[in-house]
C-alpha cells in the first residue's frame, strides 16, 4: 500500500499547512485590529499544535 | 564589454515573461501555444487509445500492450488499491486525468513542442476544480449533505471544547488547502522545471557566443541542460501520478464513513 502511505504524507502536510494558515491568519487579523504584535506568533503556535493533534487523532490512534 | 560578448549585450536571464507566449494568429488571445498543445494532447491521447484498443486481441500487439499497460496501471495501482470495491466508476475520470496531465507535462521536453501547458496556473486550477467538485459530490451523494459535512467538521472522540480549535482547520483543509495544494503543486513543478531548463540552455547559448574562455564552459552548461531534461522527465511523470493519486485518495476519503 505504497500509495496510501504517500497519501497520508500529503494529508498530513495539508493539515499542518491549514492549521498554520487558519490560526496564524486569525492571530494576524487580531494584531491588525488591536494594534498588538504577539497574536500572530501565538496563533501560529496554536495552529501548529492543533494540526499536530489532528494528525495524531487521524493517523496515530489505531 | 562590447568586445567580450559577441552579441554586445549582457545575459538576460529567463523570467516569467518567457511563459507569456504571443498569440499565433494576429492578437487573438485564444490562439497561444499552450492552447494548441492542449488540443494536440487531446487528439494524440484519443487517437492513440482508439488505435490501441480497436482490435483487441488475446495475444496483444505492441501498441495494444502499451495502451493496456497504462490503463492497467491507473486502474489497479491508483483506482483499485486506493478507492477499493467501488473503484470502477472512477477509473474513466482518473485515467483521463492521468493521461492528460502526463502528455501535457511531457510536452515540456519534446523537441519543438517544449512547453508544459501546466506551467500556466489556470490549467491546473481547472483540473483541481474537477477533482474538488467530484470528490465532494461523491461524498454528499453517498452520505447525504448533513452527515458528510458533519464528518468533515467534527472528528469523533474529541472533547467538545476542542472543536473550536480543530473544526476551522478541518474545514479549511477540505475546502481550501486541498484544491489549492493540488493545483499549485503541479503548476509550481512544471513552472520551475521549465525555467530551470531555460536557464541552462539559454545560458549555454549565451556562453558559446562569448570569448574563448566562456566557449569552453558552454558544453558543461549544455550537458547540465540535457541531464536536467532527463530529471524533468521523471518529475513530469511523478507529478501526473501524484495528482491522480491524490484525487483518488480524496474520493476514497469522501466514500468512507469516517474520515
Amino acid at each position: 500500500m505504497a500509495g496510501n502511505e504517500e497519501g497520508a504524507l500529503w494529508s498530513i502536510f495539508g493539515y499542518l499547512l491549514s492549521g498554520l494558515i487558519i490560526w496564524g491568519g486569525i492571530g494576524w487579523a487580531l494584531d491588525k485590529w488591536l494594534n498588538t504584535g504577539f497574536f500572530l506568533l501565538g496563533g501560529l503556535v496554536l495552529g501548529a499544535g492543533a494540526s499536530l493533534y489532528l494528525v495524531w487523532l487521524r493517523f496515530g490512534r489505531e | 564589454m562590447r568586445f567580450a560578448f559577441g552579441s554586445g549585450e549582457g545575459f538576460v536571464p529567463p523570467s516569467t515573461a518567457d511563459f507569456n507566449l504571443p498569440p499565433v494568429f494576429g492578437d487573438n488571445a485564444y490562439t497561444t501555444k499552450p492552447i494548441f498543445l492542449v488540443v494536440l494532447s487531446v487528439l494524440l491521447i484519443s487517437s492513440f487509445f482508439i488505435v490501441a484498443s480497436r482490435k483487441a486481441l488475446v495475444v496483444p500487439t505492441k501498441l495494444q500492450f502499451a495502451g493496456e499497460s497504462i490503463y492497467g496501471f491507473v486502474r489497479n495501482s491508483i483506482g483499485e488499491e486506493i478507492i477499493g470495491h467501488e473503484f470502477m466508476r472512477f477509473v474513466p475520470f482518473l485515467f483521463t486525468l492521468f493521461t492528460f496531465i502526463l502528455t501535457n507535462n511531457v510536452f515540456g521536453i519534446i523537441p519543438l513542442l517544449q512547453f508544459p501547458a501546466m506551467s500556466h496556473v489556470s490549467f491546473p486550477y481547472v483540473l483541481a476544480l474537477f477533482s474538488f467538485v467530484i470528490f465532494h459530490w461523491v461524498g454528499i451523494k453517498k452520505q447525504g449533505l448533513g452527515k458528510y459535512l458533519k464528518g468533515i467538521a467534527f472528528m469523533p472522540g474529541v472533547p467538545k471544547a476542542v472543536y473550536i480549535l480543530l473544526t476551522p482547520i478541518e474545514v479549511a483543509t477540505f475546502f481550501l488547502v486541498r484544491p489549492l495544494t493540488l493545483s499549485l503543486r503541479l503548476f509550481a513543478n512544471m513552472f520551475a522545471g521549465h525555467l530551470l531548463l531555460l536557464v541552462f540552455i539559454m545560458g549555454g547559448d549565451h556562453l558559446i557566443r562569448g570569448v574563448i574562455g566562456l566557449k569552453i564552459i558552454a558544453p558543461f552548461a549544455f550537458a547540465f541542460g540535457i541531464g536536467m531534461t532527463f530529471f524533468e522527465f521523471m518529475v513530469q511523470c511523478l507529478q501526473a501520478y501524484i495528482f491522480t493519486l491524490l484525487t483518488a485518495l480524496f474520493i476514497a476519503g469522501a466514500l468512507s464513513d469516517e474520515h
